[in-house]
C-alpha cells in the first residue's frame, strides 16, 4: 500500500501527536507523578490504544484483543488495590448496571431498528416503530437512572461512612 | 481570591428572612440531593437538545434538516426552567456560598452570554435561514458563529457549575 497525497494530513497529525506532543506531555507528566501511578497509567496505554483503534479507526476487534485488555485491566486492578475497602457503595454497581443496560439498548436500537429494512407493509412498519419507541423509552429511563444514581453517590458515600445527616 | 465583606450585602438579610431559606434549612438534608438530581436532568435536557441543534448547525449530522432538530428545543427550554428553579433553590439555601464564589460569578456570565446569543439568533435572520435549510445543506457562517458561541457558553457554564464546589468561600454569614 503506497502513501497518497491525501494521507498527508493524517500522517502529519500522527507524527505531531504521537512523536512530538505525546512524548513531551509524557515527560511533563512523569515529573509530576509518582512512579507507581505513572507505571499503572502507562499499562493502560495499551487499552486506550485498542479502544481508539476500535472506535475511531474501525480496526479489527476480536476475542484475543478482549482477553489482552482484560489481562491488562486485571493487572492494574491488582496493583492498585490499596488494601482498604473500596467500591463498597452498592449504588455504584446499580449505576454501572444501568450504564451497561443503556449501552445494550443502544446496540439493540442500531441492529434491530435502524438497520432493518422497513418493508412495504404498513403493519411491519408500525411494528418496528412500536419496538423502536419501547427501546428508546427504556434507554431514556436507564440514562435518567444513571444520572440519579451518579448524583446520589456523592451523598451515599458519606452516609455509608458516617450515617444519615440530621433531618432525615 | 476570597475577601469577606465587613458587612453583609443588603440582599443577604432579605434572603435569609425568606420562608424558602427556612424551609431549606429545615428540610435540605433530604431535599438537597433530590434538587441536585433535578438540576442534572435540566442540564442534560438543555445540552442534549440545544447542544444537538448547535452541532447540526455547525455541520455535524448534515443529513438531518435543522428544522427537525429544532422541534426538540421546547425540551431544552424546559431543562433551562428546571435549572433556573433548582438554581434559585440552591441560592436561597446558602446565598453567600454562591454569591461570593468566583466560579458561580463566571457561570452567571456564561449564562448571560448564552442568553444574548439566543436573542441574536432569533431576532436576526439567522433562525429563518437555518429553519429553511434542507437535509445535507451547510449553514451560513453567521449561524455557525452563533451555534459555536452557544455551545461554548453552555459547556463553559456547565464546567463553572461543577467547579462551584471547589471555589466555595471559606466564610459563612
Amino acid at each position: 500500500m503506497t502513501l497518497r497525497h491525501s494521507d498527508l494530513p493524517w500522517l502529519s497529525g500522527a507524527i505531531i501527536a504521537g512523536g512530538v506532543v505525546g512524548p513531551v506531555l509524557l515527560l511533563v507528566g512523569l515529573t509530576r507523578t509518582d512512579a507507581a501511578t505513572a507505571s499503572l497509567l502507562l499499562t493502560l496505554e495499551g487499552v486506550a490504544t485498542v479502544l481508539m483503534a476500535w472506535f475511531l479507526f474501525h480496526e479489527n476487534f476480536d476475542r484475543r484483543v478482549v482477553l489482552g485488555m482484560a489481562c491488562l485491566l486485571a493487572g492494574v486492578a491488582v496493583l492498585s488495590w490499596s488494601g482498604q475497602p473500596t467500591l463498597s457503595d452498592p449504588l455504584f454497581y446499580v449505576r454501572m448496571l444501568l450504564v451497561a443496560l443503556a449501552i445494550y439498548l443502544v446496540v439493540k436500537i442500531r441492529t434491530e431498528v435502524l438497520r432493518m429494512p422497513q418493508g412495504d407493509k404498513p403493519a411491519a412498519k408500525t411494528a418496528i416503530w412500536r419496538r423502536a419507541k419501547i427501546l428508546a423509552g427504556l434507554s431514556l429511563a436507564c440514562w435518567m437512572g444513571v444520572i440519579t444514581a451518579g448524583r446520589f453517590l456523592a451523598y451515599t458515600h458519606t452516609w455509608l461512612r458516617v450515617g444519615l445527616p440530621a433531618g432525615f | 481570591m476570597f475577601t469577606e465583606p465587613e458587612l453583609a450585602e443588603p440582599w443577604e438579610p432579605w434572603v435569609r428572612a425568606a420562608a424558602l431559606h427556612h424551609f431549606i434549612a429545615a428540610n435540605g438534608a433530604w431535599l438537597w440531593p433530590i434538587f441536585q438530581i433535578l438540576h442534572y436532568f435540566g442540564l442534560t435536557l438543555l445540552l442534549g437538545t440545544v447542544g444537538l441543534f448547535d452541532l447540526r448547525v455547525l455541520g455535524v449530522g448534515k443529513v438531518v434538516p435543522p428544522a427537525t432538530l429544532h422541534k426538540l428545543i421546547p425540551f431544552g427550554i424546559g431543562g433551562f426552567v428546571l435549572n433556573l428553579l433548582t438554581g434559585i433553590w440552591f441560592f436561597f439555601g446558602f446565598p453567600e456560598q454562591y454569591f461570593y464564589n468566583p466560579s458561580f460569578q463566571l457561570l452567571l456570565a456564561f449564562v448571560g452570554i448564552a442568553g444574548v446569543n439566543v436573542a441574536v439568533f432569533y431576532v436576526s435572520d439567522a433562525f429563518h435561514e437555518v429553519k429553511l435549510m434542507p437535509g445535507g445543506a451547510d449553514a451560513p457562517l453567521r449561524a455557525k458563529l452563533i451555534a459555536g458561541t452557544s455551545l461554548s457558553a453552555r459547556v463553559a457554564a456547565l464546567v463553572c457549575g461543577r467547579l462551584i464546589t471547589f471555589y466555595r468561600p471559606p466564610f459563612f454569614h
